[in-house]
């Protein structure tokens, strides 16, 4: 089988060109530039996920907001359902990057980890 | 009043560029380097930015814009480079003279080198003349990401986007993830503004429909948006008879555009580019105006940070380098866009160092190739297998190339 995707990793967005057999093996891509293509592709072929990013309220921080991810990416069709528990979630300053404020959410194996770090004031 | 203070390099600006820029001109010696910011915070729209997508060049990892912004705030830190936070820099005269405000007042610097990295804004419903009423719920996509992103306020629950530029693109999923509808987004032009993978991402995920050829013509509602009518566009941009139609709606967001803030550029009579809006610089970002250097959004609009990072990181080095020794190689070839280009820059090179060229295409090509020729001989030739205005296209060509550059003048074109 064939198919075009747009590799979406960076802001390049190469349109990949794909060829994958039914037990789900890639022959091969073309058209992209860079090395990040390949593992991209191949998930979004038989597992998408997206890098969900959101915020979470922090009390007593010097930002009102902590930005936060999923790590590693969760699946691209649980990201409403993901966002549901994560609203309501308040935490406290101080916080770092890479600070895990919620694990394993959904069962999916899938931490939500801080990205901005955040002094207590 | 007392002196100036007096700096080897000053930096306007401490966005993404800013940052890069200072932290390298104090990596390369420079005495004491001082990053003027007008904001409460350094990292300009990057905290906004809690998506991800950032540092795929330079980290080869894509990272959030908070995390892509605290590596560089890091830096500058550990360097010793002074910022100065909520301080505006008013004036800046060709003698590198700059009079700046600040919460201690009015003061003044002198500066060995200046390093303008303003970046630019987003261009608001008055740049695109939009008929209509003046309720409340008109927004420009990026102020809205700082509503939502950074002090935790939501601003509508049914969303009609205008304009499909990166932002407004990443602020549609945003909102969807925050629990409101985006009806669709408009584009007048006939291809999208953002990038492709944005397209994918923050539209075909959510099934949010892109209208193209299509822009608002009217906005309803006296104290809050009820609704917008939009029609579609022909060829020429004119409304196409019959195609009107009302979308209800409570919010309208703008991705329309940014515009650089090249004021102090303008002020200073810097020579500048029609086609970037930007100051025209050769290979060291170095302007008309001995000393006085520009990168960054302020100098050309980019889509990848990474590559506004690489542009400052060369042009921290250079001001450091001109503050020290007042030299720079004698930038003496002419580099100027052909047949398929909107423009390159650096605008002259010394042909001593390799040069990686930026530029854009004026629309989508596929298998071409950018072409860099001297005296109708051919110099580079990359291969494209696929361009659009959308991508800043960023080539090194080594300075090897440059050895057999004929009467100091390269031209660069689009070619099969």
């Amino acid at each position: 089988m064939k198919s075009t995707i747009i590799c979406i990793v960076c802001p390049v967005s190469c349109p990949v060109d794909v060829e994958w057999t039914k037990e789900e093996v890639v022959l091969g891509i073309k058209n992209h530039l860079c090395k990040l293509a390949g593992p991209y592709v191949e998930s979004e072929l038989f597992d998408p996920r997206r890098l969900l990013t959101t915020s979470i309220p922090v009390d007593g921080g010097d930002w009102p907001l902590v930005s936060v991810k999923s790590s590693p990416p969760i699946p691209k069709d649980m990201m409403l359902e993901a966002m549901d528990e994560i609203t309501g979630v308040r935490v406290k300053a101080p916080i770092k990057v890479g600070d895990v404020l919620m694990t394993n959410i959904l069962g999916t194996g899938c931490d939500v980890v801080a990205t901005r770090n955040v002094k207590s004031v | 009043m007392a002196g100036p203070e007096l700096v080897d390099v000053a930096v306007i600006g401490g966005g993404p560029a800013g940052l890069a820029a200072a932290a390298e001109a104090k990596g390369a010696g420079a005495g004491r380097v001082v990053m003027l910011e007008r904001d409460e915070r350094v990292g300009g729209i990057l905290p906004q930015q809690i998506h991800d997508g950032f540092g795929t060049k330079v980290f080869k990892e894509a990272l959030t814009g908070p995390e892509y912004s605290a590596i560089y705030e890091a830096r500058v830190n550990e360097r010793g480079v002074e910022t100065w936070l909520k301080t505006t820099v008013t004036e800046l005269s060709r003698d590198r003279v700059l009079t700046v405000r600040s919460d201690r007042g009015i003061q003044t610097i002198k500066a060995g080198a200046v390093v303008l990295a303003m970046g630019c804004r987003e261009r608001t419903r008055g740049a695109i003349g939009t008929a209509g009423t003046r309720p409340a719920g008109v927004y420009t996509a990026g102020a809205v990401q700082y509503y939502m992103n950074v002090s935790n306020l939501a601003v509508g629950r049914k969303v009609v986007i205008l304009g499909s530029g990166d932002i407004g693109l990443i602020m549609a999923r945003r909102m969807i993830l925050e629990g409101a509808e985006v009806v669709c987004v408009a584009e007048i032009l006939p291809q999208p503004s953002g990038i492709a993978g944005n397209i994918v991402r923050c539209l075909e995920d959510f099934d949010i429909p892109l209208y193209l050829n299509t822009t608002v013509v009217e906005i309803h509602g006296k104290e809050r948006v009820t609704g917008v009518t939009l029609a579609e566009v022909g060829p020429k941009m004119g409304e196409r008879k019959g195609t009107r139609r009302f979308i209800e709606c409570d919010t309208l967001l703008l991705s329309v555009g940014l515009i650089p803030e090249t004021e102090l550029a303008i002020d200073l009579g810097l020579s500048m580019s029609p086609a970037t809006n930007g100051a025209i610089v050769d290979e060291s970002f170095h302007t008309s105006a001995p000393g006085i250097f520009s990168c960054g959004n302020v100098l050309q609009v980019h889509d990848v940070v990474d590559y506004a990072t690489l542009e400052a990181e060369k042009t921290g080095i250079a001001a450091a380098k001109w503050a020290m020794t007042g030299k720079l190689p004698d930038s003496k070839i002419n580099i100027s866009a052909g047949a398929g280009l909107r423009y390159i820059l650096p605008a002259t090179i010394s042909g001593e160092d390799a040069i990686d060229f930026t530029t854009r295409p004026w629309k989508e090509e596929h298998d071409k190739s950018v072409v860099f020729k001297s005296g109708g001989e051919v110099l580079r030739r990359l291969k494209m297998p696929h361009m659009e205005p959308a991508g800043m296209i960023r080539v090194r060509v080594g300075k090897g190339r440059f050895r057999h550059v004929v009467n100091n003048e390269i031209t660069v074109e689009v070619e099969d």
